[in-house]
């Protein structure tokens, strides 16, 4: 069970979302319907696209924190070009390049520039979002064409359009992850940076290639969200950064790089929301949301953090366990040692 | 060779800061005024309180995200506390050790679990901001007016003036003083200096990680607090959003003071000289009309320029030598052809 754990570190979340599940389930039993599912997909659906742009990152030891300012600034590219007219898939395209060129600047900073990640990312938050508001001069973006708002509205098999190409995605990663050579450069790069370098990976083109992934992700994330509440406020995106991250180590990315799954990201992310829903469904007001969610996400690192060391202890004790002496070979031991070196001394005497 | 690095980067800051007044006062001459610059601290002034003791945390190796919530805990405890009917003094100093508590809680959290401190600050950065919000809707208090009602008495405390300077900065100053003591020439500090260079050998040299390291964020806890107080009384309202502007800038100031973020350098007269360039920019931004908004990217965009300067110049010899290779490589192909 432990080494089942250890293996698979999103099985933590998966249980915790199933506890959750049950357990509001035995409470009120209208809550045990596909369709409650399928409702906190869709309200997961820009937590996910971010987490899964996360997860890339955190993989080669990196860390993001100007997510949300390069989500806000690809919603204004996208809802700027709508309403200047361009198709919806044009408009889209635009919107995802802007978000490639945010997480490029920010992996040639750190790949190239060789500035920690937090430092980096912190000054683009700030950039990205005060270019975002320079862009609008503050105001709210309305009026947006049906097209793009007819992409969640609209769905197929309970799934909104967005949906299945959020499913589509999380595939792609996943078998990007597990199956090709940049997927395991990732992994190799956060695992241990000077040992992929000897392996022959291009170590600065991999971290580049991760942050503009992410970035893309987050511009995704951007056209999802105007696309499901019609309008591109100028706060869009802020605080989610953080959010991402939380959702990434609920479901098991390290922040210490080469260890994780996008399902993990995607899960955590999932584990977040729902948490949201189910208290609506509690009745309780909203002001128990962040303070539930931090409860949740202690208890999980603190469970997660003590399993590792438990398990650490036993891994280090299996190995040397050939090493130790029990007290009484110990013992008997110590005895043969004062023998023989009492007889050495005598012989050294005479 | 160290000490001198680090003092010509404080210099630096120092012209920087100077520059930038001139700079701002050529576009609004009022921002040369002295009045001016002094009672504008008050409105930023917080970034540095807050900044001082994170550079001790940053100096260990860790850091501390969850600052900005402890300030609007702190805050709306302030509130809460005074609301139940608790002398003025009374409110302050559980507020302060509910923020040294918060530190703690942080500190014990990081060594029980040995996780990222970055991962352990977030998980409490949305506890203790939870907290906040749930104090504040159980109190009844809405969102943008919070629990006022204070007496006289307290809001005067941030007006007031000490020794020629408005409180919020006079406590900045004390906070300097204390905080470099303690960094720079007490046996805590080394420790801590130690514990970031290499965390595994300070253990093994028997330093006290567990209690340095607990005094460290408690530090930041209980600045945290006082600012959430400071804050309290400036705006005469108590509100659990008090605190959240202030992370970004506060952890821009570390960083632009010369602290290194994976730990083991760092010094606190850098982090106060970064803190002033910070606040005094989002200050003469705010005079030359920009909007509040876009002052946001011109610190982001300092912040990068800045850490990307001092980067080229701590590797100078190294771009120089790939320079002169890529160049002699390049007439080498040149000749051959």
């Amino acid at each position: 069970m432990l080494k089942f754990i250890k293996n698979n570190r999103e099985s933590t979340v998966l249980i915790a979302i199933l506890i959750l599940f049950i357990s509001i389930s035995i409470a009120d039993s209208s809550y045990l319907e596909i369709q409650t599912l399928t409702m906190v997909f869709s309200s997961a659906q820009v937590l996910t696209l971010l987490a899964i742009g996360a997860s890339m990152v955190l993989l080669t030891r990196n860390i993001d924190v100007s997510v949300g300012s390069t989500m806000g600034l690809s919603a204004v590219a996208v809802a700027t070009a709508l309403n200047a007219g361009f198709p919806l898939p044009i408009a889209v395209l635009m919107a995802l390049f802007v978000g490639a060129l945010c997480g490029f600047l920010n992996g040639v900073l750190v790949a190239i520039g060789k500035i920690p990640a937090i430092v980096a990312t912190l000054g683009t938050l700030g950039l990205f979002r005060g270019l975002m508001l320079l862009w609008t001069g503050g105001k709210w973006i309305e009026g947006l064409p049906n097209s793009i708002k007819e992409l969640s509205s609209s769905d197929f098999l309970g799934v909104s359009y967005f949906g299945w190409i959020i499913l589509f995605i999380t595939a792609i990663f996943a078998y990007l992850l597990s199956h090709t050579q940049l997927g395991r450069n990732f992994y190799a790069v956060g695992d241990n940076l000077q040992g992929a370098r000897q392996l022959g990976v291009n170590v600065d083109t991999t971290r580049i290639i991760a942050f503009t992934l992410n970035g893309t992700m987050a511009a995704m994330a951007g056209v999802v969200f105007t696309s499901q509440i019609g309008f591109v406020p100028n706060t869009t995106g802020s605080g989610l950064e953080m959010k991402a991250i939380a959702a990434c180590v609920l479901g098991g990315v390290s922040l210490l790089g080469g260890v994780g799954k996008v399902i993990g990201a995607i899960l955590g992310a999932f584990f977040l929301t729902q948490i949201d829903s189910v208290l609506v469904l509690l009745r309780l007001p909203a002001w128990w949301n962040d303070f539930i969610a931090g409860l949740v996400l202690i208890s999980v690192l603190v469970f997660d953090g003590r399993l590792r060391v438990s398990i650490e202890k036993a891994t280090k004790a299996q190995r040397y366990a050939r090493f130790r002496v029990d007290d009484k070979e110990r013992s008997d031991g110590e005895q043969k040692i004062s023998s023989i070196s009492t007889k050495v001394k005598k012989e050294n005497l005479s | 060779m160290k000490v001198h690095q680090i003092a010509s980067w404080e210099g630096a800051l120092a012209i920087l800061i100077v520059a930038e007044i001139l700079v701002f006062g050529a576009i609004n001459p009022n921002m040369l005024s002295l009045n001016v610059l002094l009672y504008s601290t008050s409105d930023f002034i917080y970034i540095g309180i807050v900044a001082l003791p994170l550079t001790l945390v940053i100096v260990s190796g860790g850091i501390d995200i969850s600052l900005g919530s402890t300030i609007g805990l702190s805050a709306i405890a302030m509130g809460v506390l005074f609301k139940l009917g608790l002398p003025v003094e009374m409110c302050m100093l559980l507020t302060v050790i509910l923020g040294a508590l918060c530190g703690v809680v942080n500190a014990l959290l990081i060594l029980y679990t040995g996780v990222n401190p970055l991962v352990i600050t977030l998980g409490t950065m949305y506890l203790y901001g939870g907290s906040a919000l749930l104090l504040s809707g159980m109190s009844g208090a809405t969102g943008y007016e919070g629990i006022g009602g204070f007496p006289d008495k307290f809001t005067d405390i941030a007006n007031a003036m000490v020794l020629g300077m408005p409180f919020p900065l006079f406590v900045f100053v004390i906070a300097i003083f204390f905080v470099a003591m303690i960094l720079h020439k007490s046996k805590i500090g080394r420790n801590l200096f130690l514990i970031g260079q290499n965390d595994r050998v300070a253990r093994y040299s028997g330093i006290p990680v567990a209690s340095s390291l607990c005094f460290a964020y408690s530090l930041v806890g209980i600045c945290a607090a006082i600012s959430g107080i400071l804050l309290v009384s400036y705006f005469g309202s108590a509100r659990s959003d008090l605190g959240t502007s202030f992370l970004m800038p506060a952890i821009t100031a570390v960083v632009l003071g010369g602290a290194n973020i994976y730990g083991g350098s760092g010094s606190i007269l850098g982090t106060a000289l970064a803190a002033l360039l910070v606040g005094y920019m989002q200050q003469g931004l705010q005079m030359a009309g920009v909007p509040n908004q876009i002052s946001s990217a011109l610190s982001g965009g300092l912040l990068i320029i800045v850490v990307v300067g001092r980067s080229i110049v701590g590797h100078w010899d190294l771009i120089l030598d790939k320079w002169n290779r890529t160049f002699s490589a390049y007439q080498a192909t040149k000749e051959a052809k």
